[in-house]
């Protein structure tokens, strides 16, 4: 393993933190293996990304805007991120630990043979063998684990794990030459539910509420406006998105995602394990619930007793003040 | 139409998960073994499906596990699976991602299938990989995160969940499918589907009858485990009682300028 390749998860040309963190780690590693960093974005808006993406510490990023990439389902994705794999040669390639990443991340090792591994909080170099450290069995265990062959490696890696940085001397900007293949899946319609400019796995303070906000009026509310004080997410528990006051794509958990942001607010959440293992690695957890019994007591860092409908829309006031 | 859902069969999913300091393993006594309750909802779909049909199809479902974990299948069946087969193989031990897709595969191809649905995450593993390199090595169209289904001329129609909505697909059959939550709560065994799931069929299966894939085993990872251990600890929560909405608030804020949160 040397070089060191990113693919780069996008919408039109709109990328997420998580996409420079790891092109950060991968000049990181491919400095530490010897190689070099290369990234690779792909479909609608795929150049001007690359283009900003350049003003990060990669040698080369590779694009296409291929029009195959935004029709069909995963497909012709594998298919040039495999070709770059061939052309580039020996690689590690880092995917971001999203639901389109894990996708992409597994099918390619697939189709390289490659080792495959998930939720990466760390990367080390021993001897040449590349070791990564994963949360398993909900955060309940830590793992370190280690590629076996020299030749090609996937790693999903999870967002907020790893800083960002700008710098390197302005990578070289590629355009791929066409790939072809028969694509079998057909995008036929996308629908936009949640206003996500920010993901909820990326972001760096996720502001989750529960069955204790009553209704949905609080989530697009006063939750958000706590949320959009910091510049992050709200996420939200099973019983919030099981009685239909947010998308199951906000809901944190055992079924729902896994976020770890520096800070994470629960607002009316008791905090039951499942929740729990969605959110346990967050840097740091804040709670405010009426219950000072509450389970999330036993894992949050500052539980504030009272009632989430006074306490919030106060917060965001101090967080607004305090900010600017 | 011949349905199969893969399940994982994992350790209790409600129970604090807890490593023995000196083995460093996953504290296993007194802890049930339960379906993957993400599989749950995989089943629930295929059942779901099964009744919409209503023209003879199967449910099959497909677990690979060590041979004491076996009689947890029977849940499945009484859920209203028609059967089962159970993969066991004392071989199978340290399969990684890869090799689990792989072998997994290789069960598909010696069952027979027009869909295959898989949950999305698994709760002790929780790569989320098996899926996709499902797709690919049985290689038929993989369609990811599934969270409505519909069967039309031979071709699977789904919306599927994005980050921030969901996107409608298709593709022709035979295809893998795996589901989010949202394909609706998996039903109750009724106790009429309990006693009869006593008399339904789980069919042994060993890697000697797919023919023995080189990926099975700590021998064909391609990822070895070094270590395991118990995540850092948090301190002791600070548990500040709030008189009114701004002492509260001003806490929360106190806090965090201390963190340098804000
Ligand atoms: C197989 C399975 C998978 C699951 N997966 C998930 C998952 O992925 N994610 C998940 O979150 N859950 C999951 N659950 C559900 C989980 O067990 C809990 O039921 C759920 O997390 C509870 O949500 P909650 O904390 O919002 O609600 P509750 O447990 O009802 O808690 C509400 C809290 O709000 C507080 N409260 C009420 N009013 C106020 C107020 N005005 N101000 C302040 N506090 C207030 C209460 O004191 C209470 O602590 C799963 C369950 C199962 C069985
Ligand atoms: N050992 C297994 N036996 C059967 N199905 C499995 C197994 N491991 C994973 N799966 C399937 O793959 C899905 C995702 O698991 P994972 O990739 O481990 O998170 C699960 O929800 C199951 O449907």
């Amino acid at each position: 393993m040397q070089n060191v390749l990113v693919y780069v998860e996008h919408k039109k040309g709109q990328t997420r933190k998580v996409t420079f963190e790891l092109a950060t780690q991968a000049r990181e590693l491919a400095d530490k293996l010897g190689g070099k960093a290369h990234a690779i974005v792909l479909g609608a808006g795929a150049k001007a990304l690359a283009e900003q993406l350049a003003s990060y510490p990669l040698d080369a990023v590779h694009y296409s805007e291929d029009g195959d990439v935004d029709a069909y389902l995963a497909d012709p994705t594998i298919a040039y991120v495999q070709a770059a794999v061939a052309a580039i040669g020996p690689s590690l390639v880092l995917v971001p630990n999203t639901m389109q990443g894990r996708d992409i991340g597994s099918r390619l090792a697939a189709r390289l043979g490659a080792g495959y591994a998930a939720d990466v909080t760390g990367f080390a170099v021993d001897g040449g063998a590349l070791v990564v450290t994963m949360p398993k069995m909900g955060g309940a265990t830590i793992s370190q684990a280690k590629f076996n062959a020299a030749d090609h490696g996937i790693a999903a890696v999870r967002p907020n794990a790893f800083g960002a940085a700008k710098g390197g001397s302005g990578a070289t900007v590629l355009e791929l030459s066409k790939v072809s293949g028969a694509y079998r899946i057909t995008i036929e319609n996308e629908v936009e539910e949640a206003s996500g400019e920010l993901g909820l796995e990326e972001a760096a303070t996720v502001v989750a509420g529960g069955r204790g906000l009553g209704g949905p009026e609080a989530f697009t509310g006063i939750l958000k406006d706590l949320a959009d004080a910091f510049g992050g997410a709200v996420g939200a528990s099973r019983a919030a998105a099981d009685a239909g006051w947010v998308p199951y794509s906000l809901q944190i958990g055992q079924t729902g995602k896994t976020v770890s942001p520096n800070l994470y607010i629960g607002v009316a959440i008791s905090g039951a394990i499942q929740h729990k293992v969605g959110m346990r690695s967050s840097g740091t957890i804040v709670a405010i619930n009426k219950d000072g019994q509450a389970p999330i007591a036993e894992f949050c860092d500052l539980l504030v007793v009272g009632d989430a409908f006074a306490i919030v829309p106060e917060l965001t006031k101090l967080v607004r003040a305090a900010k600017a | 139409m011949k349905i199969v859902v893969t399940v994982k069969l994992v350790p209790d999913t409600n129970a604090e998960k807890r490593i023995d300091p000196g083995t460093q393993r996953l504290i296993r006594t007194g802890v049930e073994t339960v379906l993957n309750p993400y599989d749950e909802y995989a089943l629930e779909a295929a059942l779901a499906l099964k009744e919409k049909l209503a023209d003879g199809s199967t449910v099959t479902v497909l677990a690979m596990a060590p041979e004491a974990t076996k009689e947890t299948l029977r849940k499945a069946l009484a859920m209203g699976a028609d059967d089962a087969v159970f993969l066991t193989d004392a071989a199978l031990a340290g399969t990684d991602t890869l090799g689990t897709a792989d072998v997994l595969a290789h069960a598909l191809k010696n069952i027979g299938f027009d869909l295959v649905i898989c949950g999305g995450l698994s709760d002790d593993g929780s790569t989320g990989g098996v899926p996709g390199a499902l797709a690919e090595f049985l290689a038929v169209p993989g369609i990811t995160n599934a969270r409505s289904l519909e069967i039309i001329d031979g071709r699977v129609h789904a919306q599927r969940e994005t980050d921030n909505g969901y996107q409608v697909v298709s593709a022709a059959l035979p295809v893998m499918l795996s589901v989010t939550m949202a394909v609706g709560e998996p039903r109750y065994a009724s106790l009429k589907g309990i006693m009869g799931a006593k008399k339904k069929p789980i069919a042994p299966m060993a890697l000697a009858n797919i023919g023995a894939p080189g990926s099975a085993g700590a021998a064909g990872a391609k990822i070895s485990l070094l270590s395991t251990a118990p995540p850092p600890v948090r301190g002791k929560a600070k548990v500040v009682e709030a008189t009114d909405g701004l002492s509260g608030a001003q806490a929360v804020l106190d806090f965090l300028k201390e963190r340098k949160l804000v």
